[in-house]
């Protein structure tokens, strides 16, 4: 028997009015169907102002649906108790200027009727996982864009919940932020939580998910495991090489030569990867990375939706 | 859901304002101002509000007449010890405001109740009118008139009324009102002529009420010297007085109803053969 | 779930007073009113007689002014800024109601209004005091009423934030504020109006909020006596007033998107 989403939207729909004389309506998500399975990380893929984060605040409740059902937990939208169960971040949080992180996350825990202790207890661990704790007193309006978003995380976990939601959660972080954020999504998947974080940077989604949604124009494309739906061409591979001058290199196995300033990028046949590598090693070279060849989310919406995306101006996002 | 809250927004509106009928009731109709604004003197309040004297001016104008009313009946509680610091304080701010110092003066030398009794005060008001603008020829007028009218002072009056009727745009009849009121016996008829200028000049409100209020009264004052003279003649002729009104009406000598203009019936006292108004008239005056 | 709405309610309300309070602004608008109180003295000095009414006009309006600033100052930004910042939006998320959120940040500012204004009474008695006056039970209850009148402030505030922009809504606040100081004039407007239609100017009495009804600056500063009645009164006024634009702010919060 399989277990209930955790998470299911059906037909979920949102136009905002723009203009002020003739106000015309701009469909920012169109019948949206998404499932979200308990105990995977799912990724919310699209381009800059597909609806990503429109999706997000209809789901909590900072935007009003015009049409679509949605069912958290088993439980239907309405009812509240759903919310003690799950974490939200949303993007570029902003916080309260004249608080100190400690005080900002009691106040959280007093929203989800913790007591005293606890909230004190979860607020200290929080804040020691999440790297702040030397700042625990200091107040928000000091905090740069990488720390706030720290206190975001923190915010989203004190219930300690089910359900992970997060919009844009590496957005402006420096690669340990970065490091922070996956690392503590994957401890959350090993604890038998779901994460359910949206992006528009594709490495960041391969790491990391079990199963992605592509979104573009306020349409669902397509949902799977991420290899499904960004083809992975296999049967050759991707090399990254530097220190030589590969184009004196003469293997038949070497598909395209692709220089990159200094560095030499190669697709090569799988089976003769061995041997290139050799070549490569044996003209003086080193080999930086090897990976299968795959789409990059550009590729994917140029090539399968034929035409040039929303643009990066286009669209509520 | 917007049913609900439409509901709830109604319902708290109307019981506001039924709040607030019931403290307008146990408050009166005016509530009371703020003592900053009658606390200060006229000079003192201009130092305060640099570049805006024009429009506190207007508003302490506005104050006073809310409280000494206008169109409709007096306000329950006229604070009349009030007037004098307002007009003061309206015409240190603007000086121009013509419409202050008739008001003013004119509020103040009226007796209760309608107005505060305060004679020398209006004039006072009336002289710093005549001042601050010298050619104006109805302040002048009005100054006469309460020196007549409240100080008695004929003479004054006069010479008051005689420059009012050498400025620009004066009536011809100022300068034969003055003379009247130089002749013997001239006093009534010089003061129906002022009431009934006042009657004339004024707006429709309290000081045209009082006027023609005070017009009625002097006629009443005639019906009855006419009276009285009426009764003189019918003693002469029966050699005795009579002993009622009745008999006045019963000689023929005396036509239509024996009524003052609020049409109360004249009183006549026999012993002296006097006929008046009666104590009971609108019209009555001690 | 009855207790946890009013604990809600009250975690917001504590976390606006303490937001609220440790805005700059605020210390600076509540010391300029203990400025204008101190001047009092002075002036006091200045006037032959009238010392003990001096001081306590000028107490009393500075509370009033300055309470006034504080109201209507902070209850713009109390929602405007929240929604303006999103720092709203995590907090929608949890299991708050947005009417819980909307009261909560009203009683918060209430709160922040009582602690000023008892900070500026206690100023006012402390200034009496040094001339060798005292206070009387009239100024007690003049500075409860301007309290009250403070609260409208706030109701109108929070009302016109939650369905304009936080310009606008600073702008139609201290319209109202003003006009309705004028509630007495607008109520005799026919003195000075003779056209004006009597349905007209009914609507527009009751309508406008009347701050007139919350000064009783007058009856302090000359020692009169309040009468309970009629502060029980005014209460019931400012509790219906209040009330109304609060269901009506509430209204527009609760349906709306923030984007």
């Amino acid at each position: 028997m399989e277990a209930p989403p955790v998470l299911k939207a059906v037909g979920l729909s949102k136009s905002y009015k723009v203009g002020h004389i003739r106000r015309r309506l701009r469909p920012a998500l169109q019948g949206l169907d998404l499932e979200v399975r308990r105990g995977e990380i799912f990724g919310y893929l699209g381009p800059n102002g597909s609806g990503k984060t429109t999706t997000l605040k209809l789901l909590m409740g900072l935007l009003r649906a015009d049409a679509g059902e949605v069912q958290v937990l088993g439980r239907p939208w309405l009812d509240p108790a759903w919310r003690y169960q799950v974490g939200y971040l949303p993007e570029n949080p902003y916080l309260y200027d004249y608080l100190t992180p400690r005080e900002y996350l009691d106040y959280v825990g007093r929203l989800f009727g913790l007591s005293s202790r606890e909230r004190a207890e979860r607020g200290r661990a929080l804040l020691e996982r999440l790297g702040l704790s030397h700042v625990a007193a200091v107040p928000l309006r000091r905090f740069s864009k990488g720390m706030l978003q720290r206190v975001g995380l923190a915010q989203a976990l004190v219930n300690d919940p089910e359900l992970l939601i997060l919009d844009e959660p590496m957005s402006g972080l420096d690669p340990v932020g970065r490091r922070l954020v996956r690392d503590l999504i994957l401890e959350q998947k090993a604890a038998g939580k779901t994460v359910l974080f949206s992006t528009h940077i594709l490495p960041d989604a391969e790491a990391l998910c079990d199963r992605v949604a592509v979104l573009r124009g306020g349409r669902l494309l397509d949902a799977g495991p991420l290899s499904q739906i960004l083809k992975l061409d296999v049967s050759h591979m991707e090399l990254l090489a530097a220190g030589l001058d590969a184009a004196r290199l003469e293997d038949p196995a070497i598909r395209v030569r692709q220089a990159l300033g200094e560095r030499w990028r190669l697709e090569v046949e799988e089976r003769s990867l061995g041997a290139v590598v050799r070549a490569v090693e044996a003209a003086g070279g080193r080999i930086l990375a090897v990976q299968p060849i795959r789409q990059s989310l550009e590729d994917y919406f140029f090539k399968e939706l034929g035409g040039g995306s929303a643009g990066p101006w286009g669209g509520a996002d | 859901m917007k049913w609900r809250d439409g509901l709830l927004v109604l319902g708290l509106g109307a019981a506001m304002v039924a709040a607030q009928v019931w403290l307008d009731q146990s408050r009166g109709s005016l509530t009371a101002g703020d003592p900053s604004l009658y606390l200060w003197t006229g000079t003192q309040v201009k130092r305060m509000v640099p570049g805006f004297e024009s429009l506190f001016a207007d508003i302490y104008w506005l104050r006073t007449v809310q409280y000494f009313g206008g169109q409709r009946a007096f306000a329950q509680n006229q604070r009349f010890e009030l007037l004098y610091p307002l007009i003061d304080i309206t015409i240190t701010l603007d000086p121009r405001l013509e419409i202050a110092y008739r008001y003013g003066a004119t509020f103040l030398a009226e007796p209760r109740p309608v107005g505060a009794g305060e004679a020398e005060k209006g004039i006072a008001i009336l002289e710093r009118g005549v001042a601050a603008l010298p050619d104006n020829w109805r302040l002048r007028q009005d100054l006469g008139f309460l020196t007549y009218l409240f100080l008695h002072d004929a003479e004054r009056a006069a010479r008051i009324l005689d420059e009012a009727a050498d400025k620009p745009g004066a009536p011809y009849w100022l300068r034969t009102l003055a003379a009247d009121l130089l002749v013997k016996g001239g006093e009534r008829q010089a003061a129906r002529r002022m009431w009934r200028q006042m009657y004339e000049q004024a707006e429709e409100g309290i000081i045209k009420e009082n006027a023609r209020r005070q017009l009625r009264q002097l006629d009443a004052l005639e019906g009855a010297d006419a009276l009285t003279a009426l009764v003189a003649e019918l003693t002469r002729r029966t050699g005795r007085k009579p002993a009622s009104l009745a008999d006045l009406e019963a000689s023929g000598l005396a036509k239509g109803a024996l009524v003052d203009p609020s049409g109360t019936p004249y009183e006549y006292d026999s012993t002296t053969g006097k006929v008046r108004v009666s104590q009971r008239s609108v019209l009555w005056r001690p | 779930m009855g207790r946890g709405r009013l604990s809600r309610i009250l975690a917001v309300a504590a976390n606006t007073f303490r937001e609220t309070v440790r805005e700059r602004v605020l210390y600076n608008l509540v010391f300029f009113a203990l400025l204008m109180t101190l001047s009092g003295l002075l002036l006091a000095q200045l006037s032959i007689r009238q010392d003990e009414k001096i001081i306590k006009d000028l107490g009393l309006a500075a509370m009033d002014l300055f309470g006034s600033m504080i109201a209507l100052f902070i209850g713009v930004s109390l929602v405007s800024k929240e929604i303006e910042r999103r720092s709203l939006h995590p907090l929608l998320a949890k299991p708050l109601g947005r009417d819980e959120f909307f009261l909560g940040k009203f009683f918060g500012l209430a709160f922040t209004l009582l602690v000023n204004t008892s900070a500026m009474a206690a100023g006012l008695f402390l200034t009496l005091l040094a001339t060798g006056r005292s206070a009387n039970p009239g100024l007690v209850g003049a500075i409860y009423a301007i309290f009250l009148g403070l609260l409208l402030v706030v109701a109108l505030a929070m009302l016109l934030s939650s369905v304009t922009s936080p310009a606008l809504s600073a702008i139609g606040t201290l319209g109202l504020v003003i006009v309705g100081r004028f509630s007495d004039v607008i109520r005799n407007m026919r003195e000075v109006v003779p056209g004006a239609p009597d349905w007209l100017v009914k609507i527009l009495y009751y309508a406008i909020p009347n701050f007139r009804n919350f000064d009783f600056k007058e009856q302090a500063a000359y020692g009169d006596p309040i009468p309970l009645s009629t502060l029980g009164q005014v209460t019931l006024y400012a509790a219906f007033y209040v009330g109304l634009a609060l269901a009506a702010g509430l209204a527009s919060f609760r349906s709306r998107d923030f984007e």
